[in-house]
């Protein structure tokens, strides 16, 4: 993945790219590509189909077909025009200008204006759990139809990633601002929406059926008819019928047998690209106000009592990579440079002594209960049971906490109810989305899931992200979040494990994949079937 | 579940007569001991149960314990002669030590399913009158509920332990006893020797516990019999669903762990399936066996 | 006009069984640990004191129990059954669009069964020594103890994966083109294995109900009368023996026909079924209790009609049974 070093006033160089490619005339090689139904298989139950107030991929995989958003993301993070047709970043980085096509209509037929921008964004900004996207936001002001300016409070590196995906979904203010509460309105079962494909069916827990909007503002596309996401009870089922052929594309692939099983079907196309804006972290957490875990050392002595190799590639087949820091390997703002926790048994009995935890006369020093996602076996439950297995040899009685439901877990790490905890929490592209909410003091926050959980709060690590959420300079960003990834693995209030080895399987028959920085999140309007 | 007692109570029932001459348990032995597929399920049955209770000496193994690679198929490592699960466990230490576990949710939740009632069946049957309806309202109420739901309702709602599983089991089993015995003593509280007894000034706890229940037992202890079967295929179907305790081995809880992995470690899932498979067809056969044997009729063709 | 009057009383009686389950549902789920406001608000992703208070408000959840019942129930005689946590959908619109796919399922499977059950139950009644009969006790007792889980992932791996000729999963193809025999000839080849597996339980259950309501039948006196009156053994065991074995079977049929969303959780998981099983177990395990509670009462109410209707079958096929009446 190549890393890109455009500066934020560089992109207002951008806003002439962003012209020539809004002009794609239809031609006869895209009525070549049109026709078909394209059936994504997926585990995942979205509660309704609006992103504006839910996060998550399963409402992110239908809400970017059924919602345009201001822009769109290529695989090298170069932004491209979408409902924005240009836009422009101020010199001081403190407003952003889009300027908005023209032609672009909701599937009711009401045009798209700067006043539905500025509603969603605002929607989004107090509803959406991810509180750091817009938190800058100060105002958006809609001096014509076709333009709307963002006003920010400080620069706001995020700002454009966050105009894209299921992050900024364009929803309809003629619908949405009748008064009713936006989390629990109607609409978000039969959204009326602003992009590519309609809504024809939504069976909650089965299936979602679109049908290709005939009035797309990117005339000619989408190629495909229709898109079928159907639900399948567990992740081996699904497996089996891409493998059959009875689902034409599996996005979030991850159990590593089903990965290697379907690469040895000359079918499909199994890859692991797609992916780069989620970052996906499997981690360790530690509650750091409970008991022995107070003290570094009993966490770095955990950290190193594990084999992240073992767990890579015993039980994970080899499918997945070693995490060793807060942010993903393929991110530009990744450094490798941190102390490394390679399994050291001996090292973790030293330090389980120093920190004055002998071990007793049937060999256990403590005893710690460790909780973990239900539902994501792989990934969760298998890991801590490995952990009860593998902590015994250094004296550490794990006992392994199973909850019924993700509620109930959800419930007992976010009230702070836990000792260990397994999570898996994504990065979303730009570490001020999805990696400051985990180590900021500000983000303790009782009942929040995701939040710092953990209650770490060092107020250098909290200055540093401050800092790298305001500056500019993609250098200085690199720099400044080089350190911070050091001082956390350093203070290890979460033992990261492995990047989730999200793969992506789907027929060779698929012309134009989704292969961008956002993978199957975004819009699936030049997905076409090859004759 | 239907079963055998089902047929007793929704055919045609007549009232027997006095008691034969020959000991109806030494007779219900021999009947049995005759049937060769009940003496095979009682071998069966025998043997699980010794496996079970010295297993873990014969063979110490956690079964928690990571021993080899994962996915290794049978017979390729002593560590694991059965083959090892998705974490590299040892599947044969988790059917010898799982076996305790199962058998013991099974026990008891029939157990619970049987004392509830044979009281409230007893009670009812004897009793009469009011108290009769409203017992049987009772069972009725409880008779409604949906079996594999209300306990998963149960278990997920209060904590995923054997014990809450065994008693979600019970809470939704013992209805159908209760009827059974009921009836029983419905049929035996108005024969003779019945009638001989309360003349003579036995009172009703004696009538009841003493007299009437040994000679009701003969299709309580066939319904139990079968109860343990249902409850160990219960616990099962609560495994594979995900709700049970994850720190406590049991058969379904391995079939439920690695049914992910059934076509990469088949063994994994298989070995416990079949476990759970022999015990229950061989209560069955017993259940079966007892059945015949207290009931000559049937098998006097 | 006797008859009338038991039903009467019957629905009277029913109506308050159905009552009782109702309130049970609810105390269960409403004492059971865990706060139903936190449920709701940790499915928006996060939550503060002031979320929580916004939400036990818009749900009634800050009124005293005993309020929140009478409301339930009211709200039940209109048929509303609430909106559900999860998905913010009206409970009975979630439950409606699954309840096809169950009855086909145990439908198909029950209708199998015991007509193949019975058959084979008769066969082995009229010889209760022979090779066939112990054939199908064997049989019965396999289907009986055999996981049905288990079996139903053997069948997918042979039937679907290694030969394929069913489907991995799925009620239907939801881009099948043509017209409504294209459909159902798709739904059928989905419908296949699951109701087959299914009903392998049952077969199990009414081969061995059949065969011992034959052989109690078979030894009764008037059977010995119609032999005596010189009918063949085809009229006596087809028309006179058969009649009357059936009757149980038809009583059990009926009574676990009540039971089946019960019944067929475990099948509609293997195969993703989109039934009510499915439902269930994603409700349950998403602690959306309007949904628990909407299933628990619609099960409660089909067991309660299935019982009553089985009663009535049962009565005017043999007026002189007498059950459970004083």
């Amino acid at each position: 993945m190549t890393l890109t070093t455009k500066t934020l006033s560089a992109l207002i160089l951008a806003t002439g790219f962003g012209l020539a490619a809004a002009l794609s005339p239809p031609s006869a090689i895209a009525a070549e590509k049109r026709g078909g139904t394209l059936v994504i298989g997926s585990t995942q139950k979205p509660r309704h189909l609006n992103p504006a107030v839910q996060s998550g991929i399963a409402t992110a995989v239908p809400g970017t077909q059924i919602f345009a958003t201001p822009l769109r993301f290529d695989e090298n993070w170069n932004p491209s025009p979408y409902l924005a047709e240009s836009w422009e970043v101020s010199g001081d980085g403190l407003s952003v200008t889009l300027r908005l096509r023209k032609n672009a209509r909701f599937h009711d037929g009401a045009p798209i204006t700067s006043e539905d921008l500025a509603f969603s964004l605002m929607t989004v900004k107090e509803n959406h759990p991810f509180k750091a996207m817009f938190a800058p936001v100060t105002a958006v002001e809609t001096p014509d139809p076709q333009t709307a300016i963002i006003r920010l409070a400080h620069p706001h590196p995020a700002i454009l990633l966050a105009m894209s995906s299921a992050l900024l979904p364009v929803i309809p203010k003629h619908i949405y601002g009748d008064g009713q509460d936006i989390r629990s309105h109607p609409a978000n079962s039969k959204p009326v929406g602003s992009g590519p494909f309609k809504l024809v069916e939504f069976n909650p827990g089965q299936d979602i059926i679109l049908e290709r909007n005939a009035d797309y503002f990117m005339p000619g596309k989408p190629y495909l008819d229709r898109i079928i996401i159907r639900n399948y009870k567990d992740a081996t089922s699904l497996a089996l019928a891409v493998d059959k052929g009875e689902v034409d594309m599996y996005p979030f692939l991850a159990a590593a047998r089903d990965i290697n099983r379907l690469k040895k079907n000359d079918n499909l196309v199994v890859t692991s690209k797609g992916y780069a804006a989620v970052g996906p972290i499997n981690w360790l957490a530690f509650n750091t106000t409970k008991g022995v875990l107070k003290d570094k050392r009993v966490r770095k002595a955990i950290a190193y009592a594990m084999d992240r190799d073992f767990i890579v590639n015993a039980l994970q087949g080899g499918a997945s990579t070693p995490a060793t820091g807060p942010i993903a390997n393929d991110s530009p703002f990744y450094t490798g440079d941190v102390e490394r926790y390679d399994v050291d048994l001996d090292k973790a009995n030293a330090l389980l002594d120093e920190a004055g935890l002998p071990r007793a006369g049937d060999g256990s020093r403590f005893a710690l209960t460790i909780d973990y996602i239900p539902g994501l076996p792989e990934q969760q439950k298998s890991i801590a049971e490995y952990l009860r297995s593998q902590l015994k040899k250094v004296g550490i009685a794990l006992t392994v906490r199973a909850a019924p439901d993700f509620p109930t877990w959800a419930k007992r790490v976010s009230t702070h109810d836990f000792d260990l905890t397994m999570d898996v929490v994504f990065n979303w592209g730009d570490p001020v989305i999805g990696v400051h909410r985990t180590y900021l003091c500000s983000n303790i926050k009782m009942g929040v899931i995701w939040s710092n959980t953990q209650s770490y709060c060092n107020p250098k690590v909290d200055a540093i992200l401050d800092r790298a959420g305001k500056e500019t300079d993609q250098a200085k960003r690199v720099a400044l979040y080089k350190e911070f990834q050091k001082i956390v693995v350093d203070e290890v209030p979460l033992a990261y494990v492995n990047l989730l080895p999200y793969h992506t399987a789907y027929n060779k028959k698929i012309g134009n994949p989704p292969l961008s920085i956002w993978g199957a999140m975004a819009p699936l309007d030049e997905v076409y079937w090859k004759k | 579940m239907v079963d055998n007692t089902d047929i007793e109570t929704a055919a045609a029932t007549t009232a027997t007569g006095p008691p034969p001459v020959e000991s109806p348990a030494r007779e219900a032995w021999r009947m049995f001991a005759r049937n060769k597929a009940a003496l095979l399920g009682l071998i069966l049955l025998t043997g699980i149960v010794l496996m079970t209770l010295l297993g873990p000496y014969l063979y110490p193994g956690d079964p928690f314990e990571i021993v080899w690679a994962p996915f290794t198929p049978p017979g390729v490592t002593a560590s694991a002669p059965f083959g090892t699960d998705y974490l590299g466990r040892d599947v044969l230490a988790g059917i010898i030590k799982g076996g305790a576990a199962t058998l013991a949710v099974g026990a008891s939740a029939a157990v619970l399913t049987v004392v509830i009632g044979i009281a409230v069946g007893a009670f009812a049957g004897f009793a009469g009158g009011v108290m009769d309806e409203i017992l049987m309202r009772v069972t009725e109420f409880f008779q409604v509920l949906p079996p594999l739901l209300f306990a998963m309702v149960l278990v997920a709602l209060f904590s995923p332990t054997l014990a809450t599983v065994a008693i979600a089991i019970g809470v939704v089993s013992w209805p159908q006893t209760a009827r059974l015995t009921r009836a029983e003593f419905l049929k035996i509280k108005r024969l003779e020797y019945v009638m001989a007894a309360r003349s003579i000034g036995a009172r009703d706890g004696r009538l009841m516990w003493g007299v009437i229940l040994p000679n009701a037992l003969p299709p309580l202890i066939v319904s139990a019999t079968l109860v343990i079967g249902v409850a160990i295929l219960f616990e099962a179907g609560l495994s594979f669903l995900g709700l049970t305790d994850p720190n406590v081995m049991s058969w379904g809880y391995m079939i439920g762990s690695s049914r992910q992995y059934i076509i990469d470690s088949w063994w994994a899932v298989t070995f416990p399936g079949s476990a759970i498979f022999v015990t229950v067809l061989s209560v069955s056969l017993i259940g079966d066996g007892l059945n015949d044997a207290f009931n000559p009729r049937l098998r006097d063709r | 006009m006797r008859v009338l009057g038991i039903v009467a009383r019957r629905l009277a009686y029913a109506a308050a069984l159905i009552l009782a389950v109702i309130v049970l549902n609810f105390l269960l789920v409403h004492l059971a640990p865990g706060d139903p406001a936190e449920v709701i608000a940790g499915e928006m992703g996060g939550t503060t004191q002031e979320i929580l208070a916004e939400i036990r408000h818009a749900y009634g959840l800050d009124k005293p129990l005993h309020e929140q019942l009478f409301i339930y129930l009211g709200r039940i005689l209109r048929g509303d059954l609430g909106q559900s946590f999860y998905y913010n959908l009206p409970v009975a619109d979630l439950i409606l669009g699954r309840l096809g796919a169950t009855l086909l399922l145990v439908v198909a499977a029950l209708v199998w069964s015991v007509v193949i059950g019975t058959f084979l139950g008769v066969i082995a009644a009229r010889r209760p020594d022979s090779p066939f009969s112990h054939f199908i006790t064997i049989l019965s007792l396999v289907g009986y103890a055999a996981p049905v889980f288990w079996t139903g992932i053997v069948l997918v791996i042979i039937f679907a994966w290694l030969i394929p000729i069913f489907p991995i999963a799925g009620m239907a193809d939801a881009g099948i083109e043509g017209g409504g025999l294209a459909k159902a000839f798709d739904i059928a080849r989905h419908l296949f294995l699951p109701a087959f597996t299914l009903g392998i339980i049952y077969l199990a259950q009414y081969s061995r109900l059949a065969r011992a309501s034959m052989l109690e039948v078979l030894g009764a006196d008037y059977i010995r009368t119609a032999r005596a009156k010189g009918l063949s053994e085809r009229v006596v065991v087809g028309k006179h023996a058969l009649r009357n074995a059936i009757l149980p079977i038809i009583t059990i049929a009926g009574l676990q026909f009540g039971g089946l969303i019960s019944g067929a959780v475990l099948v509609e998981t293997v195969f993703s079924w989109p039934g009510l099983g499915t439902l269930a177990l994603d409700a349950i395990l998403g602690r959306d209790y309007p949904t628990i509670l909407g299933i628990l009462f619609l099960s409660a109410v089909m067991v309660i009609i299935a019982n009553i209707l089985t009663d009535l079958c049962y009565r005017l096929a043999d007026p002189r049974i007498d059950t459970g009446g004083r």
